[in-house]
């Protein structure tokens, strides 16, 4: 599993090692670390870190040695991999059409963020659009990749998605 | 050796300039010559069974016009009054019949001879017709030209790769597509673009092949047959080419730090010739007349190569790797190869 932690330590010299170290012990791999020394509260500086982990089980003993070492857990969670696509459209549409899109495909996928720019010209015949979307699964975005091109065909309009 | 070549443009003339340059590693490699013992153009031809000199050929096709003094109209003769051990086919492309190329490689698996083609249409038309004929007659049939020109695609997947699992590959497989898209990212439309591409001799007059991605798809075929074991056809790929792309859509897709490049894609479940955004600074998002593949592998992971995927001598360079290719399996299997 991929877990998230935010984790608190006294600022002393040798602490972001000594709180990384039990994550190893207990054969996780760290994927991401961000050590924040502008974020200190009551003395204590954030580490935000990104690792996998084989089970809850580890991770019940992960969070006990923190413990023991007098690091403080203030946020900790599940991290699930996305899957992000962006597309474009070319054509003669309306912003309404691809809210429309958007909104149907929700209904088929789990969409986790859709953000969408627009090329600054409203409704003319070159009209561009780009939706960057993030999916919760590979299937979801195949599923999404197919509903959004078949769409774009019945609409006429010129569909390009990212690689 | 002794080699037909059918087909006196471009990458006919480069690989006889080629061949001149390359003549002394023959001699050293395995102490003997290869010789052109016929060359043919559209019209006519030029033939001598102890071989043809590349400089008088090159020489003749530039002030004359024609390769050869001899008039023909059925290419199948004059194949057949010739000693030969190897075609070279280069005669130009016919992604609708295979025209001339699908003719004459047929005809020279069938007399048991080895061929090098760059010619993409019986390719992407006959494909595994081609493959059959030249194993029932055990003849060697090697095509890396025919896709990326220079760019070593072919042979990297079906010989260095080939303790790997391939599990996609995506490639700019269209210098002049590629060219014109790179235009629009300075801020050309795509008129000028290809105008451009026109006057400097990377787009033909009528540059339908190329911008509306048939040659992309004749090439997607090539790879989808031979690296993927697949038994495709030019019909069984859908097509996108670049002419709606617009400069509005370069730009909104600059704005977002992407490109737009025409990419051919080959899977299991996947064959296709479309516009793509692609993130700057990736491997594909390569500007100019440059081709680009990348493939992916289960034990190395992706691997990229790129190169010159036309021209005289680049072309050529890649008939050289095919037929050094072949002398070497001779060799090994005890000199087939006999002297002109």
């Amino acid at each position: 599993m991929m877990v998230n932690a935010q984790l608190y330590v006294k600022d002393l010299p040798g602490r972001l090692v000594e709180s990384l170290e039990p994550i190893s012990l207990f054969n996780g791999n760290i994927v991401g670390v961000v050590h924040d020394r502008e974020q200190i509260v009551n003395q204590r500086i954030c580490i935000d870190v990104t690792f996998e982990i084989n089970g809850a089980a580890e991770l019940d003993q992960l969070k006990e040695t923190w413990k023991k070492k007098d690091v403080l857990i203030a946020k900790i969670g599940s991290v699930y991999k996305t899957f992000t696509m962006e597309y474009m459209l070319v054509g003669k549409f309306k912003a309404s059409l691809v809210e429309s899109l958007i909104d149907n495909a929700s209904n088929m996928v789990k969409l986790e963020s859709v953000d969408v720019s627009f090329s600054s010209q409203n409704a003319s015949p070159t009209r561009t659009a780009i939706i960057s979307a993030e999916l919760m699964s590979e299937n979801d975005l195949r599923k999404f990749d197919a509903y959004l091109m078949d769409a774009c065909r019945q609409s006429g309009i010129v569909y390009i998605r990212g690689l | 050796m002794r080699i037909l070549v059918s087909g006196f443009g471009t990458v006919g003339q480069g690989f006889a300039e080629v061949l001149a340059l390359r003549n002394d590693l023959f001699k050293e490699r395995y102490g003997k010559e290869v010789a052109i013992v016929c060359a043919m153009d559209s019209s006519s031809y030029a033939a001598d069974p102890s071989g043809l000199s590349p400089k008088d050929l090159l020489e003749r096709k530039k002030t004359t016009g024609k390769v050869g003094t001899d008039a023909y109209s059925d290419s199948l003769k004059v194949m057949d009054s010739v000693e030969y051990d190897l075609l070279v086919e280069v005669s130009p492309t016919d992604i609708v019949t295979g025209g001339a190329g699908l003719k004459n490689i047929r005809h020279a698996l069938e007399a048991g001879k080895d061929v090098i083609t760059v010619n993409k249409g019986p390719l992407a038309l006959r494909f595994c017709e081609l493959i059959t004929l030249a194993k029932k007659n055990g003849c060697k049939f090697r095509f890396e030209g025919s896709v990326g020109g220079a760019m070593p695609i072919i042979n990297l997947c079906r010989e260095s790769l080939v303790g790997e699992n391939i599990s996609s590959m995506r490639g700019i497989l269209n210098g002049t597509c590629n060219f014109i898209l790179s235009k629009m990212d300075n801020g050309q439309s795509f008129e000028q673009a290809l105008k451009e591409a026109q006057q400097m001799g990377y787009a033909e007059t009528d540059p339908t092949n190329d911008i509306e991605g048939y040659d992309s798809a004749c090439k997607v075929v090539i790879l989808a047959n031979s690296i993927f074991k697949r038994n495709v056809t030019f019909s069984d790929v859908k097509i996108t080419g670049i002419t709606s792309i617009t400069s509005e859509a370069i730009s909104l897709a600059a704005s977002h730090n992407m490109v737009i490049r025409l990419i051919g894609e080959v899977s299991d479940d996947r064959l296709e010739v479309s516009p793509r955004l692609v993130p700057r600074g990736h491997p594909l998002s390569i500007t100019g007349t440059l081709n680009a593949a990348q493939v992916v592998t289960d034990l190395a992971g992706p691997i990229t190569v790129s190169g010159r995927g036309a021209g005289r001598v680049e072309t050529a360079s890649a008939i050289l790797s095919d037929l050094i290719s072949i002398m070497d399996d001779r060799k090994e299997r005890g000199g087939r190869c006999q002297n002109p």
